[in-house]
C-alpha cells in the first residue's frame, strides 16, 4: 500500500507558514498584532518570526515531493506520509495560540472582570490555546472529518506528548522529583486503588459480568482509554463493553478537562494542589495533561507537577494488569493458563518513562544548567548576569517600602529590604530568599508585595537550555494535544451508556471530589 | 403479499430480531434473505486516545478487538443461518465496515430487492446489552432510499 497521497495539500500548508512569517518579519502583521495584544508588546513576537519559517520551508519542500514526486511502497513511503498530518496540526496550533486565542482573550478583556473573582471570562473558563485547540481538533474530527492525506500523521501526536514528557525529566530537581514522586504514590497509590476495588464491588453488587467489571476498573482506575487498551485482552472483554468504557471515560474526561480548570481557579488553587488534583481525579491521561496546560497556559509548573502523576499511573499499570488477570481467573473459575509475571511487566512497561528518567539524570550532572541553578532558575543583579538596568526601583517603590519597613517582623527580613531600598535591586541570594518570604507571608500591602515580587523577578533567570526546554515542551503539549483531539470522535462517546456510565459517573465523581478535599486540606502551595 | 429476495439488517439486538422475524413471515417459499451486518465505523476511533501504551500493547489490543469482532460476527451470521434454513427460505451475508445507513444504502445499489427489512431504534429506558449507539433509521437514509421498507416493531 502507498501511503503519501499526491495532495498539493502540504504545499499549501506549507505556503500559508511562509506568509504569517512573512506578514510578522516584515511587520506587515503589526496592526493585527498590536491588536491583539491590547497595545503591549504582542508576547509571542519570537516564534512568530522563526518557527513558521523553519517549518514553512520543510512543508514546501516535502509539500512538492508529496504532490509531484513519484511514490513506492516502502518505509520512506510510510514515514514522509505521515508529515501532511503533523504539519495540519502544527498549522492549527500556530493558527490558534498566536491569532485566535488572543482574539478570545482582546473580547474577553473587553467585557471586563467577571464579579468579584477578580477574573476576566477566558480566564474563569480555561479559553486559551490548549483548550481551543483540543476544541478544534474535536470539531475537526466530527463536524468536517480529518482528511485522508492527514490520516497518517495525525497520530504523530503521541509522539508529541511522549517527547513532551521526556524532555520534562530535565526540569525537576532531586527534591522536586523526590516530594513530588512519594505524593503522588500516596495519592495514586489511594485513589487507583479505591477505584478499581470500588468498581468490583459496585459491579458484583449489580450483576455485571467480570469482564465488564474488570475493563471499567481499570478505565476508572488508572489511565484511562489507555488502561482499557492494556486491560481488554487479558479480561477477555466483549465489544460491547470495551465501547460502553471508552464512551464513558471519554465524556468524562473531556467534561473534566473543561471543569476542572474553572473549578481551580475559582478556588484560588496553586499549580501544584491543581496538578496533583488534576493527576488523580481526571480519568483519562491525555486530558490531564489538557487540564494542567488549561490551567496554566503560559507556564508549565502545574504541567509538571500533573505529568508525575501520570507517570506514577503508568507505572502502576502493569500492576493493575496483573491484578485483574489473576481476579478474573478466580472469578471464572478457569485454570489458569499461566499468567506470565514478567512478560506482563515488560509488555506493558512504558518505555518513555526511560527517557525521561534519562533525562532528569542528565540534568542533575549540570549539563542544561549549572548545578547551582535551582528549578532552571539563577540569581543574578548584574547586566553581565541578565539584570536589565530599567529594573532598578524608582524613588516612588523605594519610599513605598521605607513607609512599610516597619511592618516586617523578622529582623533579617528587614535587613534585606534595607538592602533593596538603598540599592534600587536585591543585592545577594540571601536577601532574594528573604524577599521571596515576605511576598509569601503577605503581611505588607498589595502594592509594596508587587514591588518586592518585581524586584525579585528581576534577578531570576531562566538558563537559555531550560528556557528551550520549557518552549519546546509547550509546543510539543500544544500540538500533542491538538492531534488528539483530532482523534475524539463523538461516536466514540456516544456509546456511553448502560451500567458503565452510572457505575463510571459514580466513581468518577466520588474520585474527583476526594481527591479534591484531600488536596485542598492536605497539600500547600509548594512541596 | 410475499417477497422474493429481502435485504434483512440484523446484529443480534431485540429489535433486529424482531425484524429477522418479520422477514422470515414475509419471504416466499425458496425466497431468498441476504443479511446485512455492518461493523460500524466508530470502532476506528476508540483507541484514538491512547497515549501512554507502547505500540506492542496497542497491536495486542487491536488484534484483540479485531478477533472478537470478527467471532461476533461469525456467531450472529450462523445463528441466522441455522433459523433461516429452517425455513423454506435461502441465506446469504453481506458483511461490511462503516456507518450502517450508507452501508444498506449502497447495497441496495448494488443489487435490487423486493423488501429491505429493518428493526425499529431501542426505545428510551430500554437496556440491551447488545446494542451500541450506532443509527441505521436516519434521515438520510429514508430520503435516499429507492427500495421498500419495512420497519419492525420493537418487541415489548
Amino acid at each position: 500500500m502507498i501511503y503519501t497521497q499526491k495532495k498539493p495539500a502540504l504545499l499549501i500548508m506549507g505556503l500559508l507558514m511562509l506568509a504569517i512569517w512573512f506578514g510578522a518579519d516584515t511587520g506587515l502583521l503589526n496592526p493585527v498584532l498590536t491588536y491583539l495584544s491590547s497595545g503591549k508588546p504582542y508576547k509571542y513576537l519570537n516564534e512568530i518570526s522563526s518557527l513558521p519559517l523553519y517549518f514553512g520551508v520543510v512543508a514546501v519542500v516535502t509539500g512538492c515531493w508529496h504532490w509531484l514526486g513519484p511514490h513506492q511502497e516502502g518505509q520512506l513511503d510510510y514515514y514522509s506520509s505521515t508529515i501532511a498530518g503533523g504539519m495540519l496540526i502544527l498549522l492549527i496550533t500556530m493558527l490558534i495560540r498566536w491569532f485566535i486565542a488572543p482574539q478570545i482573550e482582546v473580547v474577553s478583556v473587553d467585557f471586563g472582570l467577571i464579579g468579584n473573582t477578580g477574573k476576566y471570562i477566558h480566564e474563569l473558563l480555561g479559553l486559551n490555546y490548549v483548550v481551543l485547540g483540543i476544541v478544534a481538533g474535536i470539531i475537526i474530527a466530527n463536524v468536517f472529518k480529518v482528511p485522508d492525506w492527514a490520516r497518517n500523521g495525525v497520530r504523530l501526536s503521541r509522539l508529541g506528548l511522549k517527547t513532551g514528557v521526556i524532555l520534562l525529566g530535565a526540569l525537576y530537581s532531586a527534591a522536586e522529583l523526590k516530594n513530588l514522586g512519594g505524593l503522588s504514590i500516596i495519592m495514586i497509590g489511594f485513589f487507583v486503588l479505591g477505584s478499581v476495588g470500588i468498581v468490583l464491588w459496585i459491579g458484583s453488587r449489580r450483576n455485571i459480568s467480570n469482564s465488564m467489571g474488570g475493563v471499567l476498573s481499570a478505565g476508572m482506575g488508572v489511565c484511562g482509554v489507555s488502561a482499557t487498551v492494556a486491560v481488554a485482552p487479558v479480561v477477555q472483554a466483549k465489544p460491547v463493553e470495551i465501547a460502553y468504557t471508552i464512551g464513558t471515560i471519554l465524556l468524562w474526561g473531556v467534561g473534566c478537562m473543561f471543569a476542572f480548570p474553572i473549578i481551580g481557579h475559582l478556588l484560588d488553587m496553586s499549580h501544584v494542589q491543581f496538578g496533583a488534583w488534576a493527576g488523580t481525579g481526571i480519568l483519562n491521561s491525555a486530558q490531564v495533561a489538557g487540564a494542567a496546560l488549561a490551567f496554566q497556559p503560559d507556564g508549565i509548573e502545574t504541567l509538571m507537577v500533573a505529568e508525575i502523576f501520570n507517570i506514577t499511573r503508568v507505572l502502576i499499570l502493569p500492576v493493575i494488569v496483573l491484578w485483574l488477570a489473576i481476579w478474573y481467573v478466580k472469578r471464572e473459575g478457569t485454570t489458569s493458563s499461566g499468567i506470565n509475571v514478567g512478560h506482563v511487566i515488560i509488555t506493558k512497561f512504558p518505555v518513555f518513562v526511560l527517557g525521561f528518567i534519562l533525562m532528569f539524570a542528565l540534568s542533575t550532572t549540570g549539563m542544561f544548567a549549572p548545578a547551582s541553578h535551582y528549578q532552571g532558575k539563577y540569581f543574578g543583579n548584574t547586566p553581565a548576569q541578565g539584570f536589565k538596568q530599567e529594573n532598578l526601583l524608582n524613588s516612588e517603590q523605594t519610599e513605598q517600602l521605607h513607609a512599610e519597613i516597619i511592618g516586617i517582623d523578622k529582623n533579617e527580613h528587614r535587613v534585606a529590604v534595607s538592602r533593596l531600598i538603598e540599592n534600587g535591586k536585591i543585592m545577594t541570594i540571601e536577601d532574594d530568599n528573604a524577599i521571596r518570604s515576605i511576598i509569601k507571608t503577605g503581611t505588607l500591602s498589595d502594592e509594596a508585595i508587587a514591588i518586592l515580587s518585581a524586584a525579585h523577578d528581576a534577578v531570576r533567570h531562566t538558563a537559555r537550555k531550560i528556557e528551550a526546554f520549557r518552549q519546546w515542551i509547550t509546543w510539543l503539549f500544544a500540538f500533542g494535544l491538538v492531534g488528539l483531539g483530532m482523534q475524539i470522535t463523538v461516536s466514540s462517546m456516544k456509546q456511553a451508556g448502560g451500567e458503565p456510565a452510572i457505575i463510571g459517573g459514580i466513581v468518577g465523581f466520588i474520585k474527583a471530589a476526594l481527591s479534591l478535599i484531600v488536596v485542598v486540606l492536605l497539600i500547600g502551595e509548594t512541596v | 403479499m410475499l417477497f422474493r429476495h429481502i435485504l434483512l439488517a440484523s446484529h443480534g439486538t431485540l429489535g433486529a430480531i424482531a425484524a429477522e422475524d418479520t422477514a422470515l413471515q414475509i419471504c416466499a417459499d425458496n425466497g431468498m434473505i441476504d443479511h446485512l451486518i455492518v461493523v460500524p465505523e466508530f470502532w476506528q476511533g476508540m483507541t484514538g486516545d491512547d497515549w501512554l501504551n507502547n505500540g506492542v500493547t496497542r497491536d495486542q489490543f487491536r488484534n484483540y478487538l479485531q478477533a472478537e469482532l470478527g467471532r461476533e460476527v461469525d456467531q450472529q451470521c450462523e445463528r441466522l443461518h441455522r433459523k433461516i434454513s429452517a425455513s423454506a427460505c435461502t441465506y446469504s451475508s453481506l458483511i461490511q465496515f462503516g456507518r450502517p445507513d450508507q452501508a444498506l444504502l449502497q447495497c441496495t445499489k448494488k443489487q435490487t430487492y423486493d423488501l429491505v427489512v429493518l428493526g425499529s431504534p431501542r426505545p428510551r429506558r430500554m437496556s440491551d446489552l447488545m446494542a451500541l449507539r450506532s443509527k441505521m433509521l436516519t434521515k438520510q437514509l429514508m430520503t435516499a432510499m429507492q427500495t421498500a421498507m419495512l420497519i419492525a416493531p420493537h418487541p415489548k
